[in-house]
């Protein structure tokens, strides 16, 4: 028992860290995929409002016509706080007699109350009064703010709404966050969705490739080389891993300016100038998938010759008495030993390339127009940077929480299509 | 098929390793390259097969000079020391691999693979992978992959040094077997003696990148040619005896041996004698005591300290009475003395 607290709390640091790290952001994922946060709505709680910009949309509720129309005409209300704050002013006979002939009472112009004000039988008579009067009764619910919903529907009543559209329009006038599973529906229906889910697969299934090829391919060629120029070669492929992303994707911003590098020595050939990287869709996914691919297959180079370095030489030597030539060598005897770092290679990288979007940001943000605009990035527009002003946090962690299952259920694809058990199956013989 | 290795030198970078060496394997004949650790057998054998460029020299595999040709096209078949097997295909794929790569048609493949399990004796285990068989079945899918292009020399690194006792010897009976069977021409390296002696036509004796001495197992051990190759051959190993040639050979402080007939050298000398031509067997002249007895089972080991300085070790048959500590006075079997100077050269 002891021992087993004293290893919970070596282990709490350790426990502390995922919690923080990477269980409260995926629960904080969940939790905002499932509300309408927005910068609007806040993330804390809301109050009740509506404003008269909101008059068209509340016409598509199911709200009915006649408490729209309520809600409209209610320009002046002879409501108790009307009548209060008038008694106030004007004196409690004049309220007095207002309460006995019109409590409850609407007019649409201030023009009608003004007259019943002027008929009394203690009319107010001056002209400015008479205005200053009517205006303490103007309509209490359109473009008023209601702290709680018992002040909004008290506001109702005293309107005269009929109660059966209450519950409604206080839904309709809350402007804070609400549980909600809109945001998924909105996902299915959007056409754009179809769009970056296509664009992701694109991307990932073309950088991938290029990865694991050009990866392999480095790593193998190298291989052969004799071990200067071997490690030389190595050093210069690892450049896009180490240089900072904002530095490598200037370059490549360089490099493929409208006075960039090609586009200076496509000129020298009548090329007409342009920028090489943004000029058309497959000019940006060119670039992307190249400096993407880049930053992957360094990486793989790196993993792919310590694995083959791993071979026994022995093994190597075999091939070559056993008539073996050099392509022969990489595809019998090589290749089938790097099952396992190509299938680390490809779940690891397909996961990173899935959720990363930092170099496709710094390099085209999506563009021309969305053509590379892939998932994580519009997870990114969607919750945290959007032209419109409206950052809409709860459909930006719907998009995010979409990619969540996807990796799951991809990790889950590779391990079963990789035979992942007969991998670790330890050999039956001593040796 | 004759090998033949003419004035071959290896070096790698500025150490040579290999100066000039001259070898001739006969065709049909399985030789030995016998020394101890370092002396340049695998390097020898890898020159051969052509894993390793040549320095110098030439190397003909009958009228054929494959000195620059690659590997891939030179015909050998070669067991390395820890077998090499491709772990990743079956025992079926191993042997048949050579041919694959020759790209010959698959029911042709199957059919020599299915000779060579045969003739190894592993038909039951060829879709095992490598993990799952024994040191021993490893060996032999080794052996039938080296084997399978019917390949125009056999090289063996050290082809038994990862057995146990007991499987050391079947394999030591199985490769010679499959080599008279086939009469292939075969190369086995070894530091083992014992290995070389038993499995070889002839033995060639390295020693730091030169051959001391090429001849049968049965003419080296009776006559070698130096007190190196007297010492490296036979188990248990020799005894070395300095003595003083006069009229007889003073040995020690006290004691002498008559002088074996044709030894016409005067002065300081090494004397070889094995064990098995000292002891009560062999008459009396040489008195000394019992420091050392070793039971091995049908026999047993007797080290003597002798009078006056010198050990001499002795094989006994098992129920002789001898005990730590007895005198004894045993003799020497004249006709087998072997000397050498003091730099080790036979005389
Ligand atoms: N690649 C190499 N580079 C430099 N020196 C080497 C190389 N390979 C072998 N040597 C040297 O050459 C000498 C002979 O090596 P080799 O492997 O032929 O010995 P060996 O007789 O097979 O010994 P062992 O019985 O231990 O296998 C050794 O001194 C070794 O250090
Ligand atoms: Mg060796």
């Amino acid at each position: 028992m002891k021992t087993r607290l004293l290893a919970f709390g070596f282990l709490s640091p350790a426990l502390i860290a995922v919690f923080f790290f990477f269980l409260l952001p995926v629960l904080l994922t969940v939790v905002f995929a499932f509300t309408n946060m927005s910068t609007s709505t806040g993330i804390m709680g809301g109050a009740y409002q509506i404003n008269e910009t909101q008059m068209g949309s509340l016409r598509d509720t199911e709200v009915s016509p006649e408490s729209i129309e309520k809600l409209e005409g209610a320009g002046y209300l002879i409501s108790e706080a009307g009548l209060a704050a008038l008694a106030e002013e004007f004196g409690e006979d004049t309220a007095e007699e207002l309460r006995d002939d019109y409590l409850g009472e609407t007019f649409a112009a201030r023009r009608d109350l003004e007259r019943v004000l002027r008929n009394l039988d203690d009319p107010i008579r001056n002209t400015r009064d008479r205005k200053a009067a009517a205006d303490l009764f103007v309509s209490t619910v359109i473009g008023e703010r209601f702290d709680t919903a018992e002040d909004f529907r008290a506001a109702l009543v005293e309107t005269g709404i009929d109660p059966a559209d209450h519950d409604l329009l206080t839904e309709f006038a809350y402007t804070g966050w609400t549980w909600t599973t809109a945001n998924f529906s909105l996902l299915a229906e959007l056409p754009s969705t179809m769009r970056y889910a296509s664009n992701t697969a694109f991307y990932v299934v073309c950088t991938l490739t290029f990865n694991i090829l050009f990866g392999l391919f480095l790593a193998i060629s190298t291989f052969y080389l004799p071990g200067r120029l071997a490690n030389t070669f190595r050093a210069i492929w690892f450049l896009p891993r180490i240089l900072p992303p904002v530095l490598y994707v200037l370059m490549w911003n360089w490099f493929t300016w409208d006075r960039g590098f090609i586009a200076t020595v496509a000129g020298w050939f009548g090329a007409p100038q342009q920028n090489w990287m943004l000029h058309t869709s497959t000019h940006a996914w060119t670039a992307v998938i190249l400096i993407n691919g880049f930053v992957g297959a360094s990486l793989g180079m790196i993993l792919f010759s310590s694995a083959i370095k791993a071979i026994p030489t022995s093994m190597l030597y075999a091939s070559e008495v056993d008539g073996a030539n050099r392509w022969q060598q990489v595809r019998y005897i090589i290749l089938p030993q790097m099952r396992w770092p190509i299938l680390f290679m490809t779940s690891y990288q397909t996961l990173s390339l899935l959720t990363s979007f930092e170099y496709i940001l710094l390099a085209t943000d999506g563009g021309p127009g969305r053509s590379t605009e892939v998932w994580a990035l519009a997870a990114y527009h969607t919750a945290l940077n959007n032209y419109g002003g409206n950052l809409q946090y709860g459909l930006g962690a719907a998009y995010a929480l979409a990619l969540v299952f996807i990796g799951i259920a991809l990790s889950i694809l590779y391990l079963r299509f990789f035979n992942f058990k007969e991998l670790l199956s330890k050999p039956r013989i001593e040796q | 098929m004759e090998l033949r290795l003419e004035k071959f030198t290896k070096a790698f970078g500025p150490v040579t390793v290999i100066q000039d060496m001259d070898l001739t394997v006969g065709s049909g004949e399985m030789m030995a390259l016998l020394g101890p650790s370092g002396c340049g057998k695998s390097t020898t054998l890898f020159a051969i097969c052509g894993i390793h460029k040549m320095t110098g020299g030439r190397l003909y595999f009958g009228d054929r000079d494959v000195t620059s040709v690659p590997a891939q096209q030179r015909s050998v078949g070669v067991v390395f020391q820890n077998y090499a097997l491709y772990p990743h295909m079956t025992a079926e794929q191993n042997i048949g691999f050579p041919l694959k790569v020759m790209r010959q048609p698959k029911a042709e493949i199957a059919k020599e693979v299915q000779r060579l399990a045969d003739l190894v004796q592993i038909g039951d285990l060829l879709d095992r992978r490598p993990a799952q068989l024994s040191g021993g079945q490893q060996q032999r899918v080794a052996l039938a992959r080296a084997m399978i292009r019917k390949p125009d020399v056999l090289l063996l690194d050290e082809p038994l040094a990862n057995l146990d006792a007991k499987l050391r010897l079947e394999m030591r009976a199985e490769i010679r077997r499959i080599q008279r069977e086939t009469g292939i021409t075969a190369i086995l390296v070894t530091h083992d003696q014992v290995e070389a002696m038993s499995m070889c036509d002839r033995i060639a004796l390295m020693r730091d990148g030169k051959i001391v001495q090429l001849d049968t197992p049965e003419r080296m051990y009776a006559d070698p040619a130096s007190q190196f190759v007297a010492g490296f051959l036979g188990n248990p190993p020799i005894s070395f005896l300095p003595a003083r040639a006069g009229e007889q050979l003073a040995i020690g402080q006290s004691q002498v041996l008559p002088r074996p007939a044709g030894l016409e050298v005067q002065g300081d000398i090494v004397l070889g004698i094995r064990p098995e031509h000292f002891g009560p067997q062999h008459g009396q002249g040489l008195h000394g005591e019992v420091i050392f007895v070793e039971p091995q089972g049908r026999e047993e080991l007797v080290d003597v300290q002798l009078d006056g300085g010198g050990i001499l070790r002795a094989i006994l048959p098992t129920g002789d009475p001898v005990k730590l500590g007895d005198r004894v006075n045993w003799g020497v079997s004249g006709g087998n003395i072997l000397a050498f100077s003091t730099e080790g050269v036979r005389l």
